[in-house]
């Protein structure tokens, strides 16, 4: 029979606890979205990134001090025509990343929209970050950090400027995020590929979700 | 039919089910996979049966696979953890044999306790009789390779765990998707990790020397000494956990009857008084039956690496049960090796050793840790220390000869005809558990407050009676010895210190291993999440017209290494997958890897679309969201143009239109459509489609036998449609019957029927009285009443030709009924088939009123 014990938690820790999030991206197409994920997920990066038309779907798990917090991670598609499907994905999420590019004002005002439906339609308290993607395109900033950072203040936001392709604050955002994270509750939310339709996921607010 | 007897149609006639039981695949963590696992027998030899179900629960034999079978012989073993103590935490089941590994989950209760029963009783029963059995029959099962493939097997001299865990989990998704999953709720990711860390153990722990000491004393029922000092702190190192065992605490009915004893307390407070002052000890657990007590300490500092603490007694003495003979036990989990402690006084009488062999038997089966699941016994500890008045006795040597021999420290001599290592070599005892050497004088009996033997008339030979054995690896005696000092009881105290390896936690290193086996997790869970490619994710249709059904085919290949459930989802607030005017075939189905489905769109614009379609309320455009079960999601956007139609318009936008419909451009149309038009010319009466159609009838179809009766050509009403809407100089084509469906489906395609709906209540429950329909029909929009009256005036002038045409009165009235006085919609659905009929009558009534009253008293008051 067994002959081995179940691996202790030194000290009371619980390094091997595991708290699941739902986290969505959002924004303009082609500030980046996908390959944020993509470098965040499998430290990858293509330049020439194939649109999404959809909403992907990847789990990467990041680990805190002596918890690990799997992310979720619904990445959606930019294009304006599928703007009212966005609902389907950032209903019941726990996390956003409203994703803009710095060196085009206009995705960053589409930013400030997508903030602005998340604080009116999404679950109340969730953890929303601001990223200015295109970060290695710094010489042809149009969009000032210091506008974006007092933006970011003004709304609660975690704000980072970020680069998929030099894959700069890429993992710290998800950390940030991950950090902010409520982890204190027992129960899950979040499953694989489950998605909260109807109103379900929408009138539920915040929770956690450590197993 | 009952699971067993549906099992039973598929094994061989002769072969047994005698225990059936559910689990779940753990080498992968993405799909579910169930598996049911069967013991069946035959002729004593038992084998385990592996199978796969397409159904669940299974109907017929037929839903049921082999995917594998194995016999219960020497290769095949059985691990059984839980995760937790908690009781209702799921277990997992490791079952190996040659070439095979399979390692389960299943959820913990009586049936799974059943389940493993009776797999352990079918192993014990093979090392009984293993010579004669026969495992032929197993070979009856033809179970082929591609099978095997099918995840179950598992490379056992891999040393790379996690790969291995990885290639299985590829395999076992394979076969997996197809099957409806079951409700429980294994959490498989924790679980597997929770495995993978037992598994990497060595990796996160270091190997660290702990000492353990040892003691046991039968004290005869005496009070306490003040000290113990003697016993207990006869080494100078303090131990780092002492676990102390007392027989015969206390004697007294009240212990035995009620088992309650003051005595307790007092040796409590002695051992605690006597242990090594230079080591601060707490009290891990305390457990007492009648006269056996136990008593476990650590040292303060390691307090922190105690876990899952549990305690059993076990009592064999008076009937097999009282405690007056029997064991104690205390478990823990010190760092990451569990360690059992038992405290025995066995039965006694100098020829009794096979009672006591039955004593030893007994307290191993029943001696049981019920908090955890499934139940811990005490073999299923890192290490058991087994203590106590075992009451061995020396046998084939008188007394004089003993005593002789042990003053002389003979003692090799004497322990050749101790009972207990006699039975030990002989395998009939304590199997497994190893003792040291002997080398103090035996500890019973003496005369109390003595160093004498005992000198009672019985004149027994002095005996080890109280012994200290153990089981486990790494586990050092530094020292077996009595304590003659202390003199109270007929027996001497005796005690070992051993130096014990325990696995220690590395924090760092537990980190480190856990966040690499949750990156690979990551990595296989992204890796085998469900890939698709589709072929076009834009789908056109041009110039879709009204009532001709378009097709376009949409591929969506798995591209990924899992089977594919695809389902196309509604959207947040619709009810529907698409639009009403798409059909998609199939909206959800199974791919495997590699392969291809073919999913049909069509779009079709009937006689419910159309009208919205003419007004703007909708358009040919939708988002289609592709839903990759357990995985992504993909838009397929759905657009097209649609050519404006008479079909569709309502009579009032028809009047207007004084020239073909295809020369109206689409924003005029709708502004009509909407009232939003400054139309100046004035309108026809009638819409002209409507006069072209029921002239075409006038002319040619007044005799022709069953007219709308008899449907038309679905080719013809397209030639008849687009003459329509095209306006060409050529006579109006199709047969007669062509052109009479296509008047029916002109008036039925309207957003408004004739009878508007809001009249549609109003006007059948005047059906009783002409008098009432006459009023309703006047008080119609004026278009409406015109064709109205204008095809009851044409049925009329039909019906004056039944000679030749067999029409019915009834026939017409009841098929311009139901044009007539359409349904609002979503209304038929709910309504029951006797009330339809009813409903049916009142409107051919309605109807009848008008086909054979003359109406010129309504005509004279309308301008054609």
């Amino acid at each position: 029979m067994a002959n081995r014990a179940v691996p202790q938690r030194p000290n009371g820790q619980t390094p091997g606890k595991i708290c699941q999030f739902k986290l969505v991206l959002l924004g303009e197409s082609s500030v980046g979205k996908s390959s944020l994920v993509l470098r965040f997920v499998k430290g990858q990066f293509h330049e020439y990134q194939e649109s999404t038309i959809g909403a992907a779907f990847l789990t990467q798990t990041i680990h805190l001090n002596d918890v690990a917090v799997k992310f979720e991670i619904w990445d959606t598609a930019g294009q304006e025509r599928y703007h009212s499907l966005a609902p389907m994905y950032y209903r019941g999420a726990q996390a956003a990343i409203v994703v803009y590019d710095i060196t085009n004002q206009d995705t960053f005002e589409r930013a400030k929209n997508w903030v602005k439906e998340l604080q009116r339609q999404a679950t109340p308290g969730i953890v929303i970050a601001l990223a200015g993607n295109k970060l290695d395109l710094n010489t042809m900033r149009s969009v000032q950090t210091d506008e974006s950072q007092t933006y970011a203040y003004e709304n609660g936001l975690l704000f980072m400027e970020t680069s998929a392709k030099t894959s700069a604050n890429v993992t710290e955002i998800f950390k940030a995020i991950a950090e902010k994270l409520p982890k204190n509750e027992t129960t899950n939310t979040a499953g694989q590929g489950r998605r909260l339709v109807e109103s379900e996921g929408a009138n539920k607010s915040l929770s956690s979700c450590c197993k | 039919m009952e699971l067993s007897a549906i099992m039973k149609d598929k094994l061989n006639a002769g072969d047994n089910v005698v225990a059936l039981h559910e689990g779940v695949l753990l080498q992968g963590w993405s799909p579910k996979a169930h598996r049911l696992l069967a013991l069946v027998e035959r002729n004593l030899s038992f084998g385990l049966f592996v199978f796969t179900t397409s159904r669940n629960p299974p109907q017929a034999f037929t839903d049921l696979t082999i995917n594998f079978v194995v016999p219960i012989d020497s290769d095949f073993k059985c691990d059984i953890d839980s995760l937790s103590a908690e009781s209702n935490s799921d277990i997992y089941i490791n079952l190996s044999a040659r070439n095979f590994k399979l390692f389960m989950g299943m959820d913990s209760g009586h049936e799974t306790n059943h389940f493993f029963n009776e797999l352990s009783r079918s192993m014990d029963l093979y090392l009984k009789n293993q010579q004669t059995l026969d495992f032929q029959w197993l070979k009856k099962y033809n179970i082929n390779d591609i099978d095997l493939e099918l995840g179950l097997m598992m490379n056992i001299n891999g040393d790379n765990t996690s790969n291995n865990i990885i290639t299985a989990n590829m395999a076992v998704a394979e076969n997996d998707i197809s099957f409806p999953t079951g409700t429980q709720t294994l959490s498989s990711r924790e679980s597997v990790i929770q495995r993978q860390m037992i598994l990497s153990e060595e990796q996160y722990t270091n190997a660290q020397n702990f000492r353990i000491y040892i003691g046991t004393w039968n004290v005869n029922g005496q009070p306490t000494l003040s000290s113990l000092n003697d016993w207990l702190t006869c080494d100078s190192e303090p131990p780092d956990i002492y676990a102390i065992g007392f027989q015969e605490l206390d004697l007294s009915k009240e212990a035995f009857l009620f088992n309650d004893s003051p005595r307790e307390e007092e040796w409590l407070q002695a051992v605690t008084k006597s242990l090594n002052s230079k080591g601060n000890y707490k009290k891990v657990s305390l457990v007492r039956l009648v006269g056996m007590m136990l008593i476990v300490f650590v040292k303060n500092k390691h307090m922190d690496h105690v876990k899952n603490v549990a305690t059993d007694t076990v009592g064999t003495g008076i009937m097999g049960k009282l405690g007056n003979k029997g064991g104690v036990a205390v478990r823990m989990d010190f760092h990451n090796t569990s360690l059992c402690f038992v405290n025995t006084h066995l039965a006694a009488h100098v020829e009794e050793y096979e009672r006591r062999n039955q004593d030893y038997q007994n307290i191993c089966s029943r001696m049981v840790f019920s908090n955890f699941i499934p139940p811990k016994t005490v073999k299923d500890h890192n290490q058991v220390y087994w203590f106590g008045d075992l009451n061995y006795r020396i046998t084939e040597m008188d007394a004089i000869s003993v005593k002789d021999l042990v003053r002389k420290n003979n003692f090799k001599n004497v322990l050749e005809a101790d009972q207990l290592k006699q039975q030990h070599r002989a395998g009939n005892v304590f199997k497994g558990y190893k003792e040291g050497s002997i080398n103090f004088l035996p500890t019973y009996k003496y005369d109390p407050g003595t160093n004498d033997w005992d000198s009672s008339e019985k004149n027994r030979a002095p005996a080890w009676c109280d012994r200290i054995l153990w089981r486990g690896n790494s586990i050092k005696q530094l020292a077996y010895r009595s304590h003659p000092n202390l003199l109270i009881s007929d027996h001497k105290p005796v005690s070992a210190l051993f130096e014990s390896e325990v696995r220690v936690v590395d924090l760092t290193k537990y980190r480190k291993i856990h966040e690499h086996i949750m990156k690979k997790l990551d990595k296989a869970e992204n890796e085998y999440l469900p890939q698709v490619m589709v072929d076009n994710t834009e789908i056109i249709f041009h110039n879709v017209k009204f009532m001709e059904p378009q097709l376009k085919e949409l591929t969506v290949a798995n591209t990924g290494q899992v089977p594919v459930q695809f389902e196309f989802i509604k959207k947040l607030d619709d009810s529907t997958y698409c639009k009403e005017w798409l059909r998609i075939e199939p909206f959800m189905s199974f791919i495997d890897p590699g392969e291809k489905c073919d999913i049909t769109l069509e779009v079709l614009i009937d006689k419910k679309s159309a009208y919205k379609m003419i007004s703007g309320q909708d358009k040919l455009y939708d988002i289609l969201v592709l839903h990759l079960d357990g995985g992504k999601d993909i838009f397929i956007t759905v657009t097209g143009n649609y050519e404006r139609s008479c079909f569709g318009c309502s009579l009032e936008t028809l009047c207007y239109l004084k020239v073909p419909i295809k020369n109206i451009p689409f924003g005029k149309l709708m502004e009509l459509e909407n009232n939003k038009s400054n139309m100046t010319s004035d309108p026809y009466p009638v819409p002209k489609e409507v006069w072209y159609l029921v002239d075409h009838l006038y002319r040619h179809g007044l005799k022709q036998e069953h007219l709308f009766e008899h449907s038309g050509l679905r080719s013809e009403f397209v030639q008849i449609r687009n003459w329509l809407d095209n306006g060409t100089p050529d006579a109006l084509p199709g047969s007669v019957h062509s052109v009479a469906e296509a008047l029916l489906i002109l008036l039925d395609s309207t957003s408004e029927p004739i009878i508007p709906y809001n009249l549609h209540a109003t006007c059948l429950s005047a059906v009783s009285y002409y008098s009432q329909c006459k009023q309703i029909i006047s008080q119609l929009p004026e278009r409406s009443k015109n064709v109205f009256l204008y095809l009851c005036a044409f049925l009329q002038e039909l019906l004056n030709h039944v000679n030749d045409n067999k029409l019915d009165v009834k026939t017409i009235a009841s098929v311009f009924g139901e044009i007539f006085i359409r349904d609002p919609p979503r209304s038929r659905s709910d309504k029951s088939g006797h009330t339809r009929t009813s409903m049916s009558r009142k409107k051919t009534n309605f109807v009848y009123h008008f086909l054979v009253n003359d109406q010129s008293d309504l005509i004279i008051n309308t301008s054609f």
